[in-house]
């Protein structure tokens, strides 16, 4: 079998097959419900909230994707190295870019599962029916790369410290830092530092072009810039995984 | 000397009220259109029609037509931005002729529920006022725009059947 299916088959058994791994399931499916709850309980929404509303699901929905992403990006040397598993790995007959490769299958899979959980979701809050389709598309086609992205960036710095706790910790700040704009309004970024930083955020670029799309109902030719964003982001996050752990000692 | 500053005050005022009174150069109508639900709610289309017409002896220059939209209920009254409600806000015409008449269509997809007034401005470049049509009044009915019976089952079903899918495996596990 191929190095990258049987390591990625390792990580997704992980992730799903594991009663203690789908507990990550629960928990979002909990935050997801307790958020839905939230807003059916806001009676003062206009009909133009319900846009609002479905795009707030969708930005919800690809910030948790790139927590799991991170998170599992993070375990993916310095958690094999801390639980002496990542020696046998080296020795392996696995080229760098399969072994991350092999890793991010993990982190598909999990990002897979949790978009098709977040399905019901969105259709449960867009009961206006705006722009539906467009945000399961939209979900999918710019969510991807930002959260996969993510999932390079945590191998990348796992590989570079070898430290579980380090990784997460320095992957969740600038997780942090590139999710921002989901909880600064729009008018609050239109310094130039804050055009400057939404130009370059791949974040930015996903939840600028949900807003763009289920809000303002402008096409996919108006979302190349932001679509390109994305895709350099997730290029670049896994040329520099990739060369960090072609760089790891034995 | 009292007389003479009070008829001279009652002479300049007159004077200006002459420019607020005169003749409009342009008639507008404002009908409602017979489809139009009888009770609207939120998300439907209401569509009014107007008349902008020229019943004077003169041409009239640069005519720009607008809609208006304000909510009246008692305590919320504020005039509407109607970014969201319409997208056919305005027309133009560069001459109407005496005589002449333009149909214009006002399309408009309710946003919020309350009562509101809506009428039909215009100006031209010789009048000094803003010409206004009759007022229409409609009611939006409030509509939940989030669904309790659509989100209730997936808050509760979802992570219930996560739940029992986790539970099935621990029994699973425990079994073999």
């Amino acid at each position: 079998m191929n190095p990258i299916a049987l390591i990625a088959r390792k990580e997704s058994g992980e992730l799903l097959m594991s009663g203690r791994g789908l507990a990550w399931l629960l928990a979002l499916s909990v935050i997801m419900s307790a958020l839905s709850l939230l807003l059916v309980s806001n009676t003062e929404l206009s009909l133009l909230d319900n846009a609002q509303v479905v795009y707030m699901v969708m930005g919800t929905v690809t910030a948790l994707g790139a927590l799991l992403a991170v998170v599992l990006g993070s375990d993916a040397v310095a958690g094999e190295q801390e639980r002496g598993s990542l020696m046998p790995l080296l020795l392996a007959p696995v080229t760098p870019s399969q072994f991350v490769f092999g890793k991010m299958g993990g982190q598909v899979t999990g990002w897979v599962v949790m978009y098709l959980l977040s399905l019901p979701y969105v259709w449960a809050v867009g009961s206006s029916g705006q722009n539906l389709a467009q945000s399961v598309a939209y979900l999918a086609l710019f969510g991807t790369p930002v959260v996969l992205g993510f999932g390079f960036l945590g191998i990348f710095l796992s590989a570079r410290l070898r430290s579980v706790r380090a990784a997460l910790l320095t992957s969740l700040i600038i997780l942090m830092l590139l999710v921002s704009p989901l909880l600064l309004g729009p008018s609050l970024r239109q310094s130039v530092i804050g055009k400057v930083f939404d130009a370059v955020n791949p974040f930015s670029a996903a939840v600028n072009t949900f807003d763009s799309v289920v809000i303002d109902s402008q096409p996919l030719a108006m979302q190349g810039t932001r679509l390109a964003v994305t895709l350099v982001w997730l290029v670049l996050t896994a040329a520099f995984a990739i060369r960090s752990v072609r760089k790891m000692e034995i | 000397m009292k007389k003479t500053v009070i008829s001279l005050l009652l002479g300049l005022s007159l004077l200006g009220l002459g420019n607020v009174w005169a003749a409009d150069s342009v008639s507008i109508s404002l009908t409602p259109d017979p489809t139009n639900p009888p009770s609207p709610q939120m998300g439907d289309w209401l569509k009014f029609h107007s008349v902008v017409g020229n019943p004077g002896a003169q041409a009239a220059h640069g005519v720009v037509a607008w809609i208006s939209l304000v909510q009246v209920d008692p305590g919320h009254e504020q005039p509407v931005d109607l970014e969201d409600w319409s997208a056919h806000k305005a027309v133009t015409e560069a001459v109407l002729q005496p005589g002449q008449n333009v149909k214009v269509e006002w399309p408009i997809r309710l946003i919020q529920a309350g009562a509101y007034r809506v009428v039909i401005s215009a100006v031209d470049r010789e009048t000094g006022h803003v010409m206004t049509s009759p007022f229409v009044d409609f009611q939006v009915r409030r509509k939940p725009v989030v669904e309790s019976g659509r989100i209730l089952p997936v808050a509760f079903g979802i992570p219930a059947l996560v739940l029992g899918v986790l539970a099935w495996r621990r029994y699973r596990g425990r079994a073999s």
